[in-house]
């Protein structure tokens, strides 16, 4: 993207009409936070059911995405799923309801912790959008020493006492003052160097690398993470996630091919292994794909 | 030229890496390394971090590394290079 491009992109920055809706919507998450887990989620997902019908532009994205899925799953079905899960996903990230760790983790299920016990030294756990979020907390309270690469959170949930282990710079790559993503990459790098553990989402925003087109929409896998394993010879675990009812199942895959040359030979074996993950996850879960059937 | 050998120095960095294509003719040391700037992207600002520490030692503690104050413009970077060099 030129910079003449970049500079048409409309600006991230809320008018006041958007700045008041997530006034609004943050008191709803405060409200519903109250409640204990998992009924704030519960409501909120319905909530977006019902915003969906509200607003019909959604709700015609979602029937969209859907009509794109192969199988025999009513499209109407797998629309309203699609708005219920994300919603459920929001309320999942601001921690609506769950007053502690422990909470979260008698809802958790690992799968493919073999890989992770195999790998020594620098790791690059690579997590995507797709699918509920907190690939790195979920890891942190099974007891797993990984640092994540995000801004420090903002919500009710997150400012309990009990949470505060995980905001800090133990569990984030820590960037005092404003977020700066460049700045978490110096520290990512470092982490990576010392022989720890990051995680990552792949499909974050940054340089691309290259693109998956998956049944339904397209994943842009941004350079990031092959930038930090060309320096530090990292190996990289693939992370995907969904919900199994309120139960957060974590998979881990086995590592990426290791770094090769030529350039172009290596990011095309990890384009290959990605698409074929993410094909099989869109298949699986396709209800749990927010951020392909709404991108942006 | 600014003739503060550090922060031109700095600022051939940056115009090394961003490339021509990203640079308006304008640009200077006050141009913001990021959006409606140089249009560094994440990789390209740990680019400029790393040639900034090739050429001047280490600068940034490995535990708190740079903020995002210090990679606004290349002189808010050639300032925090001239504190670590004092």
């Amino acid at each position: 993207m030129t910079r003449t491009e970049k500079s048409r992109l409309p600006s991230a920055g809320g008018t006041t009409l958007s700045r008041t809706r997530r006034l609004v919507f943050r008191s709803l998450l405060s409200l519903l936070d109250v409640l204990p887990w998992p009924w704030g989620e519960e409501l909120l997902a319905g909530l977006f059911v019902a915003r969906a019908f509200v607003g019909v532009r959604r709700l015609r994205a979602a029937l969209e995405w859907a009509s794109r899925q192969p199988g025999s799953r009513g499209r109407w079905r797998l629309a309203v799923a699609l708005c219920w899960h994300h919603g459920r996903f929001v309320g999942r990230a601001a921690l609506l309801g769950l007053r502690h760790p422990e909470q979260f983790r008698r809802h958790l299920v690992l799968r493919g912790e073999q890989h992770l016990r195999a790998v020594v030294g620098a790791t690059i756990l690579l997590g995507f959008h797709l699918g509920p979020p907190n690939t790195a907390v979920a890891l942190q309270v099974l007891g797993h020493r990984v640092r994540a690469m995000g801004a420090k959170r903002i919500s009710r949930g997150w400012a309990r006492e009990a949470w505060q282990p995980f905001q800090g710079p133990e569990a984030l790559l820590w960037v005092p003052g404003d977020w700066h993503r460049g700045a978490a990459m110096y520290q990512a790098l470092h982490v990576l160097q010392g022989g720890g553990t990051v995680s990552l989402a792949a499909d974050g925003i940054g340089r691309p690398a290259f693109a998956l087109p998956l049944s339904g929409g397209t994943v842009r896998i941004s350079s990031g993470w092959l930038e930090l394993r060309r320096r530090t010879g990292a190996q990289v675990l693939p992370v995907l996630k969904h919900l199994d009812g309120r139960t957060l199942v974590l998979t881990v895959h086995p590592p990426l091919p290791p770094c090769a040359s030529p350039l172009e030979r290596e990011v095309e074996v990890c384009r290959e292994i990605l698409q074929r993950l993410l094909d099989d996850y869109v298949r699986q879960f396709p209800e749990q794909c927010y951020s392909l059937a709404f991108p942006g | 030229m600014t003739g503060d050998l550090i922060l031109d120095r700095v600022q051939s960095i940056v115009l090394s890496i961003a490339g021509p294509d990203q640079i308006d003719s304008d640009a200077g040391p006050d141009t913001p390394l990021g959006d409606d700037g140089f249009w560094l992207d994440s990789v390209s600002v740990l680019e400029v971090i790393l040639a900034c520490e090739q050429e001047f030692g280490k600068i940034f503690d490995e535990e708190s590394g740079p903020t995002a104050d210090v990679l606004r413009t290349p002189r808010t970077l050639a300032d925090a290079i001239r504190r670590k060099m004092r």
